[in-house]
Order: C-alpha cells, then sequence, then structure tokens
C-alpha cells in the first residue's frame, strides 16, 4: 500500500516536473520574441523556432501523460479487483 | 500485439516457459560480475583523466588546445557532429522498424535508443567543453538578465541547443516508455531496495488489457513524433556550417548529406554494440545472425548512398571551379588532408562494399570489421569537412596549419569513456535485450506476417473445373 502511496506521488511529481519544464521552454521563447520586438531586433528566428519546437513539446507532453493517466487507471481498476 | 488478442499479464509471464528467456536476458540485472566492476573502474580512469585535463584547459584557457588562426574549430566541432551523428540510428531506426512492423526488430531495439540517449549526452557536453569559459554557459539559457543579454536566436548555434535538447528529452522518453512493460517484469522478479526502484520506475504497470491498449498507442504516437525531430537534428548541425559562407560548407545538400551520414555511422555503431552485447551477455539465442544480416545490407545501402552524395557534392565544386573552393577542394584531394580523405573513402565506401556485398564475408567478423571501418571513416569524415575549410578561407590568410593537442585528444577519449560508462550502467540496472518484445514477437509474429501477406498477394482465382460447358 506504501508502495502504491509512493509510486502515485512519484507519478505525478513527474508529469509535473515535464509539464513545468515544457511550459518554461515555451515561456522563454516566447519572452525572446517579445524582447526582440521590444529592442526592435530581428524576430523571425525566434517565430520560426517557436512554430516548431513549442508543439514539438506539448505533443511530447501529451502523450506522456496519456501514458501515465493510463497506467494509473489500469493499476487502479487492477487493485480493486 | 492487438488490443483484443489475450494475452498474459507479467505475473504469469514470470511463470511459464518464458521465464528462461527473461532469466537469461535479465540476469546482467540482477547479478553484478567482477568483470563489469573491472570495465567501470578502466572507463571510469579514462573519465577522471578526461576531467582533470579539462579543468586544466579551463584554467589556463584554450591556448592548450592546437587551435591557431584561422582554424578555430577542429577536433571538439568534428566529435560534436560525429557523435550526433551516431544518436541518430538509434531512436530513428529503432521508431521506422516500429511503424513498419518489421518482426524482426525486438533484439535491435532496446540498445540502440540507448546507444541515442549517450551519445547526445557525450555530443551535447562538447560545446560546453568548447565554450573556452565554461561557466559563462548559462548565457545559453532562460536567464532573466539586468544586462538584457539574450541568446541570440538567429544563430545556428542556438538552434543546436533546441533541437539536441528536443532530441535527447524525446529520445530518453522514448527509451523509458518502451521500458516500463520490463521493469514490471524486474519489479515481480527482484527484491528489497531492487524491488523498490523497478516499482517507482514501472508505474504500476499490470499488463491489463486497458494499459496495453493506451501503451501501444503511446508507443506509436512517439515513433511518430520521434522521426521528424531525428531528422531535423542532423539537419540544423549541418546547418552550423552551411549557412556560413566558408568554402566547402555553404552547400544546399548538407543538410540530407549529414543526415545519410548519421544514419550511416548509426547503424555501424548498432552493429558494434550488438556484437559486443552477443559475446558479453551470450546472446547467441536473440541476436542471431539474420539480424545483423539484415542490418549489414542495409549498411551497404547507406554506403553507396553516402558515396553518391560525397560525389555529388565534390563534383559541383569541382564543376563551378571557384579558385576559393578549389584550394579545399585540392587541399583534400592531393594536399595535406588528401590521406585522411582516401582513408575515408577506404573505410567508408571500399571495405563496406568488399565485405558486405559478398555473402561469403558476410559474417559476424566481416560485419565488425566493416562496421568499425565505417564508424573511423565517419569521424575522418567529420574531421575533414570541419578543418580544412577553416585552414583555406577566404581571407587573405596563409594556409593554416592543425594538430590536434593532448588535451582535444584526452578529451575525445573522455567522451568515449562517458558513453562506455553510460552503457555499462545501463547494462547493469536496466534489460539491453527487450524482453517482452521478443516474447510479443514470439506469440504474435506468425500471424502478423501471414495478415500481412494476405492483404497485398491477389485473392485466391475460383479453382478452373475443366468443363467448357458453361463457356
Amino acid at each position: 500500500m506504501m508502495n502504491n502511496k509512493l509510486i502515485d506521488r512519484l507519478q505525478i511529481l513527474s508529469i509535473s516536473l515535464i509539464w513545468l519544464l515544457f511550459t518554461g521552454i515555451a515561456v522563454w521563447i516566447l519572452n525572446l520574441i517579445k524582447e526582440s520586438l521590444r529592442l526592435h531586433d530581428a524576430p523571425d528566428a525566434s517565430l520560426g523556432i517557436s512554430l516548431v519546437a513549442i508543439p514539438v513539446f506539448f505533443t511530447l507532453s501529451s502523450v506522456l501523460t496519456y501514458v501515465f493517466i493510463g497506467l494509473r487507471k489500469g493499476r487502479r481498476k487492477d487493485v480493486e479487483s | 500485439m492487438s488490443a483484443e488478442a489475450p494475452r498474459a499479464d507479467v505475473h504469469h509471464l514470470a511463470q511459464t516457459d518464458e521465464a528462461a528467456m527473461f532469466e537469461r536476458l535479465s540476469r546482467s540485472n540482477l547479478v553484478t560480475t567482477w568483470k563489469w566492476y573491472l570495465g567501470v573502474a578502466a572507463a571510469g580512469a579514462v573519465l577522471l583523466w578526461g576531467v582533470i585535463v579539462f579543468l586544466y584547459m579551463a584554467m589556463v584557457g584554450m591556448g592548450v588546445t592546437g587551435y591557431n588562426r584561422p582554424v578555430f574549430w577542429g577536433l571538439y566541432e568534428a566529435s560534436l557532429v560525429f557523435w550526433i551523428g551516431l544518436s541518430h540510428s538509434g531512436t530513428l531506426i529503432s521508431a521506422i522498424l516500429r511503424l513498419t512492423h518489421a518482426t524482426w526488430r525486438a533484439p535491435v531495439l532496446r540498445g540502440a535508443e540507448a546507444m541515442t540517449a549517450f551519445t547526445l549526452v557525450v555530443g551535447g557536453l562538447i560545446p560546453i567543453i568548447h565554450l573556452g569559459r565554461n561557466w559563462r554557459v548559462y548565457y545559453a539559457l532562460p536567464y532573466p538578465s539586468s544586462r538584457e543579454l539574450w541568446p541570440n536566436m538567429r544563430s545556428p548555434l542556438m538552434w543546436d541547443a533546441m533541437a539536441i535538447t528536443t532530441y535527447l528529452i524525446g529520445s530518453l522518453t522514448f527509451l523509458y516508455v518502451g521500458m516500463i512493460p520490463d521493469l514490471a517484469l524486474l519489479r515481480d522478479k527482484s527484491a528489497g531496495w531492487r524491488k523498490r526502484f523497478y516499482s517507482a520506475l514501472s508505474l504500476g504497470f499490470r499488463g491489463t488489457h486497458a494499459q496495453w491498449r493506451r501503451y501501444h498507442v503511446a508507443s506509436t504516437l512517439f515513433a511518430i513524433l520521434i522521426i521528424p525531430i531525428a531528422v531535423s537534428v542532423h539537419s540544423i548541425v549541418s546547418w552550423d556550417f552551411a549557412m556560413a559562407k566558408v568554402p566547402g560548407w555553404h552547400s544546399t545538400i548538407f543538410a540530407p548529406y549529414f543526415v545519410v551520414g548519421a544514419i550511416f555511422s548509426g547503424i555501424a555503431a548498432i552493429l558494434v554494440l550488438m556484437i559486443v552485447f552477443r559475446k558479453v551477455f551470450h546472446l547467441e539465442r536473440y541476436l542471431k545472425l539474420i539480424h545483423f544480416n539484415y542490418l549489414s545490407v542495409l549498411l551497404l545501402v547507406m554506403s553507396l548512398l553516402w558515396f553518391y552524395f560525397t560525389f555529388s557534392e565534390y563534383l559541383t565544386s569541382y564543376y563551378g571551379h571557384e579558385p576559393n573552393e578549389m584550394r579545399v577542394f585540392w587541399y583534400k584531394f592531393s594536399g595535406a588532408f588528401a590521406p585522411y580523405f582516401w582513408t575515408m573513402v577506404t573505410c567508408n565506401f571500399l571495405v563496406p562494399l568488399i565485405l558486405l556485398s559478398n555473402r561469403k564475408t558476410r559474417t559476424i567478423p566481416g560485419i565488425l570489421i566493416a562496421s568499425i571501418s565505417v564508424i573511423i571513416g565517419m569521424w575522418l569524415e567529420r574531421l575533414i569537412i570541419v578543418v580544412p575549410s577553416l585552414a583555406n578561407p577566404r581571407l587573405p590568410y596563409p594556409t593554416g596549419i592543425y594538430i590536434p593537442s593532448h588535451t582535444e585528444w584526452m578529451l575525445f577519449l573522455g567522451g568515449v569513456s562517458v558513453f562506455i560508462l553510460g552503457y555499462m550502467m545501463f547494462a547493469r540496472f536496466f534489460p539491453v535485450i527487450s524482453v517482452w518484445e521478443i516474447q510479443e514477437g514470439r506469440q504474435e509474429s506468425a500471424k502478423t506476417v501471414t495478415e500481412r501477406i494476405t492483404s497485398y498477394m491477389p485473392d485466391p482465382q475460383p479453382r478452373y473445373t475443366g468443363s467448357m460447358e458453361n463457356e
């Protein structure tokens, strides 16, 4: 039982950290675009990278969340039965 | 495995005749031998020496390298491209084999995916080593500087940082998700701290229908996602060079040329690792000659493709006959770099062609020689791309001379030891061959192959009865 609680916490912690990391990267890139506009620098490269990187990171984290939620549901059903 | 198919759960698997296979494949995870400690000590000693050399370079500066005007990129950059190239085939080939449902893939995947993770770690360390003032690496991070210093995203080197980070995260996730069923098996077979360790990592996987279904959907999605990421990473590494108007670098085919070279060297590295694993872990029953045969034919095809790209690249330069380009061209073909250039052609083209095109020499020793030859050849290729172009710049400098110093060689060996050490640690705690995929292959492959053949072959015609009366 203790083991299950630990696993639950680890799962929630890891998936939260992944979302935190990816959201952080997205915010950083968006900030780069904002800064380049404010400083009248060229925002094209930041824009180009954000168009690719942000969707990739969020797709990765979404698929991971899908796996984690699936495994948690499966374990709960297994424990209940 | 289809979601509807009845499947054994992980508890059942451990008790069936598959248990013997599991014992063999996971032995290295449950038992530590003196050879493992010896290997770790040897690799650790090289790494320690590399760390000392690195600290010395950080203290006294980059003058201890062989860099000299106009050659300011050398062994470090060649190694960066080389390691990132090696990383390519692991996850990329694994993803392609998964998506195409190649039934022979199971024993190959795990080792290949792990290779990607460790080669990327080594490759990612090199820009930091090359930085000079290494302690300022945080300038490239999202650091809210009061001086408004932000990374310049117009530099391909920043694209590199983004691409390598994305690929590393994606590859580690791909590797980890692929291991979850095996981690559950290890959890059920181990005790003490190992049980807690594998319990935490297996995320409560029990092998229920719902878990397997979701697991397979996620694996497919990861495989689809990782292929464009892998291709983009080495394209971006090539743009570090191609975006500069340096003779020999400013080429439109550099991105596909680099991707082809990366897959080529990566397959060679996978073959070497598979041969080593087969010998060390006595996996002759699982890594069979047919696996080596399939991969070596692929290596041969990549060798021909590499030669085609190399020929196209140099033919275009020669036909254009632009003076600066021709200086670099002759520097490689008949100048100071000619021995390296022709060794590269021999290692990357002639040796694989001779050894792998003949069935008699396409044996395990033959494949090993060809693979090592390709790894050496591809490392030389990276050096040949980096140095001659910088030694013969457009600006009126005398031709540069570059001889790598002891520091650079030691840091290169330190990188090799990081890779070996990382791989040994991985093999110690995780199965180097995917147990669940071998089991799945045994249960499902015959059915899958039959279904596939039936799906694309013409439907059987009604049998001719021999009677003409109805016509």
